[in-house]
């Protein structure tokens, strides 16, 4: 058996006691003993520190971790040479992978172990290495933020700029062909009538378009405004039929609303809700066949008023349902008489809808048509009627 | 007549010697790798509107260049010594919303670790102090391979390249990276510091044309402020 390198130390008693001394109080070197029934009889200072104090009369086998394979010590010290590596629960309640030698003394057997410091240096290294790692990555997300937040600003204020600018030529595209149109028919064919109405109707479609666009670039730059004013619920609602009855009409889509008692009134941005819920019952009728049916519905419950529009469409797919309020989301449906959309509608109702601190959301089965429903709140000095109609 | 803002100017005496003695503390829990301790420090001194220069200056840096001290003196440990960096660095993070926010000049600085170089947090104070004056700062981090910083620089154009050094034994790798970098770019202003130049012959950078050391933070904010006005459009 192997005793090691000559050391040149003089092995008598008072070198031997010291070396002992060293070993079992100070070195951090496990030392336990087993008696023949494999139990704990002895730990040194060190193993009682890593391993705790409660150690005698355990078995090798009781010190391992649960999922470690069955140990004999007979077996163990069948290899007087060889080094054996253990995992022991510690007293922290972390495993700890320790080097294990053991010696037979007599009928017992002596557990030296020690810790790799070779393997805890690595692992020390390769912990650095990661902290660092994730620190600058850290640092990378947080600098690309900002240079996306500065890159959206840009653009922000580039498509204000280019949707402003734009909006004054249609405007004059608009009033000019109206004007031919007003005045200048009856000289003009029936064809030359329909190019004009054509180029109207163009050039209305991309007013909307433009106004979607500004209402956005404001919305992100953060300068969309709310001004609240005490409003008419049945003023709101008498607006957007102006024009959603027109729509309905023209695609034969019956219409039903509420009646709507004067005093149901709120404090918030009028044109900003009207907008909203023009936008919500347009999309129900574009989305709608004709025959079929859209009902718009309110009820008055404080603190919130809650106004939904319900389609017989083709309904939303729930994968599109969770991006349906973000910038050019598109659902799989197509309006059914191909109306055009650059998906920026339901974004901008969701910004001013939060921004009167209400909450707006769409329940669908595909193929059964959808419900958006949106929420306001209503205030304490606001107009309380308990009814509800739809 | 121009005024230092509030937090950079010199504090009072009384709040001075308060700020001393959460310094202390602060290096106590670095000491003893009590991250939460550090962290109310700092998360103090942010509420209290302290220049995150005046923060890597007085309590980073100041602490890091201490425990490097009593681990040159044999006070305190390896290990412990890696702790203190790790936590310091994970601190840093606590800086970063405030600091990429700052209003852009347009220039840009590349900042690296030489070769073998594996302390990167002075190399990382380093760009978070151009990001604190609007430039911004890309930092490649530890032990930064050659080409992966010719390739930053190419891409970034950079009005300066910042290289930093801890260990002075690094310092020929940093001579070389130097020459390569004055090789594939003549024009670029190339800035040098870190703890390593306290020992270094900075003669030696005598012979790279535009190469400048920078003793700290506060030179360093002296030069991002001269470039930047020299740098900025007339009308």
């Amino acid at each position: 058996m192997d005793h090691g390198p000559d050391i040149g130390m003089q092995t008598d008693d008072v070198m031997a006691r010291a070396v002992l001394a060293a070993v079992l109080f100070h070195a951090p070197v496990l030392v336990i003993r087993f008696d023949a029934a494999q139990r704990v009889t002895f730990t040194n200072t060190y193993a009682q520190r890593m391993l705790g104090h409660a150690l005698r009369e355990r078995t090798l086998a009781a010190l391992l971790v649960e999922f470690s394979p069955a140990i004999d010590l007979r077996a163990l010290l069948a290899q007087p040479d060889a080094t054996h590596m253990l995992t022991l629960r510690t007293a922290a309640g972390v495993p700890e992978s320790f080097m294990f030698r053991f010696f037979p003394v007599a009928d017992e057997t002596l557990a030296v172990g020690y810790l790799d410091v070779q393997e805890q240096r690595r692992l020390q290294e390769e912990v650095l290495l990661l902290n660092q790692t994730l620190n600058n990555l850290t640092r990378q997300l947080q600098q690309a933020n900002a240079e996306l937040r500065d890159l959206n600003q840009l653009k922000n204020v580039f498509l204000g700029m280019a949707a402003h600018d734009l909006r004054n030529p249609l405007g004059v595209i608009l009033t000019y062909t109206g004007f031919i149109l007003d005045e200048a028919s009856a000289r003009l064919t029936a064809e030359q009538c329909g190019f004009l109405s054509t180029c109207q109707n163009a050039a209305a479609s991309m007013q909307r378009l433009i106004g979607d666009f500004l209402d956005v670039a404001m919305i992100e730059s953060g300068a969309l405004r709310i001004e609240p004013a005490p409003v008419s619920i049945a003023a709101i609602i008498a607006n957007v039929l102006q024009l959603a009855r027109l729509l309905a009409a023209k695609k034969n889509v019956a219409l039903h609303l509420p009646e709507i008692p004067d005093e149901w009134r709120i404090m918030a941005d009028g044109p900003k809700l009207e907008q909203v819920i023009l936008n919500l019952v347009s999309n129900a009728i574009e989305y709608s066949r004709p025959g079929q049916h859209v009902w718009l519905s309110t009820r008055w419950a404080p603190p919130a008023l809650t106004l939904a529009v319900c389609d017989e469409g083709p309904g939303i797919a729930p994968a599109d349902q969770a991006c349906l309020f973000t910038a050019f989301a598109h659902t799989g449906a197509r309006k059914t008489a191909g109306e055009r959309s650059v998906g920026l509608g339901l974004v901008i109702a969701r910004k001013i809808i939060e921004a009167h601190h209400g909450r707006i959301w769409v329940e669908s089965v595909p193929g059964h048509g959808a419900t958006f429903s949106f929420t306001v709140p209503i205030h304490a000095t606001d107009t309380l009627t308990p009814r509800n109609h739809g | 007549m121009s005024t230092a803002p509030p937090s950079l100017a010199q504090p009072a005496p009384a709040a001075q010697t308060a700020r001393n003695a959460e310094y202390h503390g602060y290096l106590q829990a670095l000491l003893a790798g009590d991250r939460r301790g550090c962290q109310d420090v700092v998360e103090h001194w942010l509420a209290a509107g302290t220049h995150v220069r005046v923060l890597y200056e007085e309590l980073f840096r100041r602490s890091l260049y201490e425990v490097g001290t009593q681990w040159e003196q044999g006070r305190v440990s390896v290990a412990t010594e890696h702790s203190a960096t790790a936590i310091s660095e994970g601190l840093l993070n606590l800086v970063y919303p405030a600091l990429f926010n700052q209003p852009r000049v347009g220039l840009a600085a590349v900042v690296a670790c030489s070769a073998n170089e594996y302390h990167q947090i002075g190399g990382k104070m380093v760009a978070d102090v151009f990001e604190l004056h609007g430039w911004r700062g890309y930092f490649l981090g530890a032990n930064t391979p050659l080409c992966d910083l010719l390739a930053l620089i190419r891409e970034k154009q950079p009005a300066a390249v910042a290289l930093s050094l801890t260990v002075h034994f690094n310092f020929d790798a940093l001579l070389n990276f130097i020459s390569a970098i004055r090789t594939a770019f003549p024009t670029v202003t190339m800035l040098v510091g870190g703890q390593a130049f306290q020992h270094a012959d900075q003669q030696q950078l005598a012979q790279f044309n535009d190469v400048h050391h920078v003793a700290s933070l506060t030179d360093l904010e002296t030069w991002i402020t001269a470039r930047t006005l020299a740098c900025r459009p007339t009308m």
